[in-house]
């Protein structure tokens, strides 16, 4: 038996039930759908985030106070690290491989105007962090050395907070009350939307004020260095690390008692961390393919017995037990093609229809990401559950005795 | 053309003792032969039948179709001569109803080496030649008793055999279309075509020109007769 005339027979004999077809295959069709919406949105959700991390300037290098580990940084845990000071700024700004140097002191607060108030994170660091970070005001000014104002309590407002404090009124030149302290609004940062590194929510002091009159510490909560592109990341790294051992004279390196993290390596754990969590929810929606599969079985099954008096027929006229297992085999692959086919078709459906809701109504900035590899890996995953699932009962078909089958009652 | 010699088959189920169906069955069918196999029900004529169409295997003894014997034959082989010198006749017809007669005469064909253009002309001239030309497209389901067993002799014909096994073929039919369906076998064995029937009706096989009796898994008589061929009209 040729190839197109399993083929044909095949498909003769699924549209001879049609009703009960599409019902065999729902399960496959739920489950590529499933593994290719969540491969897709991981996709989308991988690039976001990436992209927003290079918004940042690739050029970067944060140094965190605290020991290298593998596990979260000091700050994270609770422990206060005091090692992290002016000496090291100073000392990293006279290096030739490094541009700029913004040291930076955060902290949580309540904000205020008037009676309306609310609960802000705030950052405080150096004029020089608005360069390096590529951070755009929609209103007002950056805070300059030049003026003196990096010395002054004033405050630039996230676009949120500011909207939160002052509606639809200009904050700029009003002042607002940050931890009982009077600041004067300069600035407001352009609206970001939801994102990772928005500071939307976020407000903006002085370094000097962060740290004097809001903390009263004489540390820093974390450095970046914005290296010159002549220079390699790895070389600017181990300059780093002399200068800060020097400093803080550690001779042994095991002893550091900083962490040196270039943006390159930032983007490859989020990049590793946004793969795995893609993987691991493709494998649990991968289980309703599983599901799926052992539905075509089980109905293959079914026809397998219902048709046994066909199979004799078959057998009789001369189908050998490799024309049955072909003919029984492409039936199952091609229903669960057919939904491998219809399951992309609703992943893509799905995955548009998740960008067009993120990016009109809730105005982020989200990736359309469809992969072609999800889809190649949904069509080929649906053809290969056909042959595992299908295998089976088409071995059960063709093993019949033709005389038994024929006279199956 | 067909050549058995002391055929035995036995059936065991398990842990039981076995059943012998044939118990030493020798005998010759040449060319051209129509020949009936008859005997009352267990008489062991079915199992006959089904060895000789290459459906079932003998426990013992040889049987040499065309000059080769069955126990130099792989199963593939089977299937192949099953396909390519066989026809088949069954009493409840065996057709697919829900495929039209066109689908239905195709199936042998699907295992054959006749190519697909070759196939139509094959298909429109085994129905026509059991008087169904019109029936073509009809749904096999939707036809009479009659008509579905003369669609099963165009089934068995598409492939231009040289015998035709016909297990009980009026055995679902009333008497007009099982006279109908004995003369159509009737015309092939005249065109040249060797039939062999199993029937327990003794006015059918008399269609036949040697009626062989199995009782008991043995042959009782091997006769070759006159036939009688129109029984005044009536079959029964």
């Amino acid at each position: 038996m040729t190839f197109r005339d399993a083929f044909k027979t095949a498909t003769r004999s699924l549209t001879q039930g049609k009703m009960r077809s599409t019902l065999t295959v729902l399960g496959i069709v739920i489950g590529i759908a499933s593994v290719i919406t969540l491969m897709s949105l991981g996709a989308s959700a991988q690039k976001y985030i990436l992209d927003q991390v290079q918004s940042f300037g690739t050029d970067l290098i944060s140094i965190n106070p605290g020991a290298p580990t593998k596990g979260p940084p000091a700050a994270v845990q609770g422990i206060i690290i005091k090692t992290l000071n002016e000496r090291d700024v100073h000392s990293l700004e006279n290096e030739p491989s490094i541009l700029n140097v913004a040291a930076r002191v955060s902290g949580q607060a309540i904000i205020s105007n008037g009676d309306t108030n609310r609960s802000v994170i705030w950052h405080a660091f150096s004029p020089v962090g608005f360069t390096m970070f590529n951070m755009s005001l929609s209103g007002g000014t950056v805070f300059t050395e030049a003026g003196g104002e990096a010395y002054r309590k004033v405050v630039i407002l996230g676009s949120q907070v500011a909207e939160d404090l002052f509606g639809d009124v200009n904050p700029v030149g009003k002042n607002v009350r940050l931890k009982d302290l009077t600041f004067r609004v300069v600035g407001v940062f352009a609206p970001k939307g939801v994102g990772i590194l928005s500071f939307d929510d976020y407000v903006v002091l002085p370094l000097s004020v962060g740290q004097k009159q809001m903390l009263g510490i004489d540390y820093y909560h974390e450095m970046n260095v914005q290296i010159d592109p002549r220079y390699d990341t790895e070389f600017v790294k181990s300059r780093i690390s002399s200068v800060l051992r020097q400093n803080h004279h550690i001779t042994d390196p095991d002893k550091d008692d900083f962490m040196i993290t270039s943006m390159e390596e930032a983007l490859s754990i989020v990049e590793s961390i946004t793969s795995a969590l893609t993987l691991f929810l493709s494998a649990i929606a991968a289980i309703s393919l599983v599901v799926g599969g052992i539905g075509i079985m089980n109905i293959m099954l079914v026809a397998v017995t219902e048709r046994t008096r066909e199979i004799g027929l078959r057998k009789a006229v001369g189908a050998t037990d490799k024309d049955i297992l072909k003919q029984f085999l492409i039936e199952s692959v091609l229903l669960t093609l057919i939904g491998g086919i219809i399951g992309v078709a609703i992943g893509a459906g799905v995955v548009g229809l998740i960008y067009f809701v993120l990016s009109t109504f809730f105005s982020i900035g989200w990736v359309f990401a469809f992969p072609i590899s999800s889809v190649i890996l949904g069509l080929a995953v649906s053809g290969i559950a056909g042959i595992v699932f299908g295998i089976y009962p088409a071995r059960q078909a063709a093993r019949k005795n033709p005389i038994d089958a024929l006279r199956y009652e | 053309m067909i050549d058995v010699r002391e055929l035995k088959k036995d059936y065991v189920e398990e842990e039981e003792i076995p059943t012998r169906a044939l118990r030493g069955v020798t005998f010759s069918i040449n060319k051209g032969e129509f020949v009936s196999i008859m005997g009352p029900s267990g008489s062991g004529k079915s199992t006959l039948l089904h060895i000789l169409s290459f459906l079932d295997r003998p426990t013992e003894g040889s049987y040499k179709f065309q000059g080769k014997s069955i126990d130099e034959m792989t199963d593939q082989e089977l299937a192949h001569v099953r396909n390519k010198d066989m026809g088949f006749v069954f009493q409840s017809f065996n057709l697919l109803s829900r495929l039209t007669v066109y689908d239905n005469v195709e199936i042998p064909l699907l295992y054959s080496d006749i190519s697909p253009l070759k196939r139509r002309e094959c298909i429109e001239n085994a129905v026509k030649s059991v008087g169904l030309p019109e029936k073509l497209y009809t749904e096999a389901g939707k036809l009479s008793g009659g008509q579905k067993q003369r669609i099963a002799i165009a089934r068995a014909l598409v492939i231009d055999p040289n015998v035709i096994f016909a297990d009980e073929p009026t055995g679902n039919l009333d008497s007009e279309s099982g006279l109908q369906v004995m003369k159509i076998l009737e015309s092939l064995h005249d065109k040249g075509r060797t039939i062999i029937l199993v029937t327990h009706e003794t006015q059918t096989a008399e269609f036949a020109n040697r009626v062989i009796k199995i009782k008991d898994g043995m042959i009782e008589s091997d006769k070759t007769i006159n036939t009688n061929r129109y029984y005044n009209g009536n079959l029964k």
